[in-house]
C-alpha cells in the first residue's frame, strides 16, 4: 500500500527534515508513526499524503506516486490533521455534506449516521462548529476522514482532545476500519494508542527511523527479565530487582514474606527512550 | 463535477454571508445613494465663486453669476480663501485677482472662467457635440468615483478577507487533500464577488443616474466594472495567498490604497497631470470606467487585450501560489 524508499527532503538548505526514511506499509495494516514534536512525522504524513513535493527519493502509494494522478489518488485517501479543521460558520453535517460532494456518490457515507457512530451529541447536529467543544471537533474531523468509505487512512494524534471513553470509541473505530480493509497510517506520540493499535511501528527522531517492529517485538529485544519483588525483612518493607532466572527457585535475598512480584516490562516509551534518546513529547 | 462546482459556491456564499460581506455591500450602496442625492448634487456651488470690484457701474453686461464686492477690501478678503476669484473693474482695464493654487493651469482655467462671466456674451467657436446638465455631469462623475472606489478597495479586501477566514480556520490545509482543483476553488470565489459586484455597480448607477441615463450606460459601466472587479478580487487574493497574516495584508492595502489610488484620482478628477502617470494601470481602468459613465468612446483593442493578458497571468499566478502556500498550512 505504502512503498518509500529513502524519502528526503529539507524545508532550508543545508538542514535536511527527512534524512532516507525507508519504510512499507501492507494492505489493512495499523502502522504507527512514532516520534517527538519536530522529529520529521507531520513532514512524512505531508509527503504520503500528495500536500508537500520536492523530495528526493522514492514515496509510492497504491503502486504510484501522490502527485502522479492527484484527483484519483486523493478521492481514496482519507486524511485527519493534528487539530480539527472545520469550516466554524457551518454546522456539523453541512460541513460533511459539503467534503462528501467532491467524493463519488457510490462511496459517500451517510454524514448523520456517521455521526451517531461517533457518539456525536444530536441537539448540535445543526449548530455551527464554533459553538463545539474540542472533542466535538475532533469528532467531526473523523467523521469527514470517513465520509468516503477510504482505502487508506491518515491519522495525526486522533484520539488528542477527547476524553478516556472518547479515545476507546475512537481506538475502536479504527479496530473496525482495518476490518474493513482499510489500511490506516498512525502519526502519534500517544504511546497508548500505538501500543493498543499498531500491527507495527516506526520510531522515528531526527527524521530518521531508528527501530520499526510490532509493539511487542520492541518491547521484548529491550526486556531487561527483571522482575520487582517487594517484601517485609525485620519488620522492615523492602524493594528489591531480581533477573527472573534467579526467581526460579527461592528468593536469593532474606526475607520473612513476600508482599507483591512485578515483572518489569518496559513500555513503549521506554523502548523509543532506549532507541533514541529522546522522549515522545519533547 | 458540476455538483462540485455548486457545493463550493454554496459555501462561499455561506462564508461571504457569515462575513457580513453583503451587509457591508448594502451598507456602501445606501451611504453612497444617500450622499449623492441628499448632498453632492445639492451642492449647487459655481466652479468659483467671482467677486465683481465696479464702483462706476460700468460692467453691465457682466454675469448675474459673478458676486458684486462693495470695496476692493471685501473683494480681497473674498478671494482670500485660495479658491474664489476676483475682477478689479475700478481701472481702464478689468484686473484678475487670485490666491494662486500653485498650479499654472488652474490658475490659467480660473482667470478665464472669471473673465468669461465678465463678458457671457463673447462669441467663442464651440462645436456643440452634445448636452448634460450640470446635475447630471455631478452624478456621472460622483457615481463613477464611488464605484471605483467600492471596487478597488472592498474588491481586493473582499475575497483576500474570505481566503484569511479559511487559513484561520485550518480548512485550506484540507482542500490540499480533497480531489478538487486549486482552479475550481479559486474561480468560485472569483464568480461569487464578481457576480456582488456588478449587481452593486448596476444599482448603483440605476438609483443614482435615473432608470433611463442609467440603462444608456449600463452595459459600458458592466463591462468595465467587471474587469476592475477581476483584477482587484485577483490582486487581493494574491497579496493573501502570499502574506501569511493579515496584519501584513492590511499595511499592504493601505500602502496601495494611498501611492496607488490616491494619484489616479488626483490625475483623472483635477486638473494636475503627470506624465507618468499613463504607466500607472489603475489610471486606465479609472478612465475607462469614467468614460463608460459619460458614454464616450469604449477603450481600444490594446487596453482590452492587456487586460485580458492581466487577469489570465494572475490567475495562473494565483493557482500555482495556492497549491505551493498550501502545504505550509497546519
Amino acid at each position: 500500500m505504502i512503498d518509500v524508499k529513502n524519502l528526503r527532503f529539507s524545508y532550508k538548505k543545508g538542514h535536511e527534515t527527512l534524512r532516507g526514511l525507508t519504510f512499507a506499509v501492507d494492505d489493512g495494516e495499523i502502522f504507527g508513526f512514532l516520534g517527538p514534536n519536530g522529529s520529521g512525522k507531520s513532514t512524512t504524513q505531508k509527503i504520503l499524503t500528495g500536500i508537500l513535493g520536492g523530495y528526493c527519493g522514492e514515496a509510492l502509494l497504491f503502486g504510484q506516486k501522490p502527485d502522479a494522478h492527484p484527483m484519483d489518488f486523493r478521492s481514496q485517501i482519507g486524511v485527519l490533521f493534528e487539530f480539527p479543521y472545520l469550516y466554524t460558520n457551518l454546522s456539523a453535517l453541512d460541513n460533511l455534506n459539503y467534503f462528501a460532494s467532491f467524493y463519488p456518490a457510490g462511496r459517500r457515507r451517510n454524514a448523520a449516521e456517521l455521526l451517531e457512530m461517533l457518539e456525536f451529541k444530536k441537539e448540535f447536529l445543526r449548530k455551527p462548529v464554533s459553538s463545539y467543544s474540542k472533542g466535538m471537533r475532533q469528532r467531526v474531523s473523523m467523521a469527514r476522514a470517513l465520509i468516503h468509505n477510504p482505502r487508506l487512512l491518515f491519522l495525526d494524534e486522533p484520539t488528542s482532545g477527547l476524553d478516556p471513553s472518547g479515545a476507546v470509541l475512537f481506538r475502536k473505530i479504527i479496530e473496525e476500519e482495518r476490518r474493513k480493509g482499510t489500511t490506516v497510517f498512525l502519526t502519534t506520540h500517544n504511546m497508548l494508542d500505538a501500543d493498543l493499535l499498531c500491527d507495527r511501528v516506526a520510531f522515528i527522531a531526527d527524521g530518521e527511523i531508528n527501530a520499526l517492529d510490532t509493539p511487542q517485538k520492541l518491547k521484548e529485544q529491550k526486556n531487561s527479565n527483571m522482575a520487582e519483588v517487594t517484601y517485609l525483612y525485620e519488620n522492615k518493607r523492602c524493594t528489591v530487582s531480581v533477573e527472573l532466572s534467579r526467581l526460579s527457585r527461592v528468593f536469593p535475598f532474606p526475607h520473612d514474606k513476600i508482599i507483591s512480584i512485578h515483572t518489569k516490562e518496559p513500555t513503549l516509551e521506554d523502548i523509543f527512550i532506549q532507541y533514541t534518546g529522546k522522549g515522545l513529547i519533547s | 463535477m458540476r455538483y462540485v462546482v455548486f457545493s463550493l459556491l454554496k459555501k462561499d456564499f455561506r462564508l461571504m454571508l457569515a462575513s457580513k460581506f453583503f451587509l457591508l455591500a448594502l451598507g456602501s450602496l445606501i451611504l453612497y445613494s444617500c450622499y449623492i442625492n441628499l448632498v453632492y448634487v445639492r451642492l449647487d456651488q459655481e466652479i468659483y465663486p467671482v467677486y465683481l470690484y465696479d464702483p462706476m457701474g460700468v460692467q453691465s453686461t457682466a454675469s448675474s453669476a459673478a458676486i458684486r464686492s462693495e470695496s476692493a477690501e471685501q473683494m480681497h478678503q473674498a478671494c482670500s480663501d485660495g479658491y474664489s476669484v476676483g475682477i478689479d473693474a475700478s481701472g481702464r482695464v478689468p484686473r484678475i485677482y487670485m490666491v494662486s493654487s500653485g498650479i499654472r493651469r488652474t490658475d490659467n482655467s480660473r482667470a478665464a472662467y472669471a473673465v468669461s462671466l465678465l463678458f457671457p456674451d463673447s462669441e467663442t467657436k464651440t462645436v456643440v457635440i452634445g448636452t448634460n446638465t450640470k446635475e447630471m455631469k455631478n452624478r456621472r462623475e460622483i457615481t463613477c468615483e464611488f464605484l471605483f472606489f467600492e471596487l478597488s478597495a472592498v474588491g481586493f479586501l473582499g475575497l483576500a478577507s474570505t481566503l484569511f477566514k479559511e487559513k484561520q480556520m485550518g480548512v485550506i490545509l484540507v482542500h490540499s487533500t480533497l480531489p478538487v482543483s486549486q482552479t475550481y476553488i479559486v474561480l468560485s470565489k472569483l464568480v461569487l464577488f464578481l457576480a456582488a459586484d456588478l449587481i452593486f455597480a448596476a444599482l448603483l448607477t440605476l438609483v443614482n443616474l435615473g432608470v433611463s441615463q442609467g440603462l444608456s450606460v449600463l452595459p459600458a459601466v458592466m463591462i468595465q466594472a467587471g474587469i476592475l472587479s477581476v483584477v482587484m478580487a485577483l490582486t487581493g487574493f494574491f497579496c493573501a495567498v502570499c502574506l501569511q497574516g493579515f496584519r501584513q495584508f492590511s499595511l499592504l492595502y493601505l500602502i496601495l490604497a494611498v501611492f496607488v489610488t490616491t494619484p489616479v484620482f488626483l490625475a483623472g478628477q483635477t486638473g494636475i497631470s503627470w506624465k507618468w502617470i499613463r504607466y500607472h494601470p489603475m489610471y486606465h481602468l479609472f478612465m475607462a470606467l469614467k468614460n463608460a459613465y459619460f458614454g464616450m468612446k469604449p477603450a481600444g483593442n490594446i487596453y482590452y487585450a492587456v487586460c485580458a493578458a492581466a487577469v489570465l497571468s494572475l490567475f495562473m499566478l494565483i493557482c500555482r501560489t495556492l497549491k505551493h502556500e498550501m502545504a505550509k498550512e497546519g
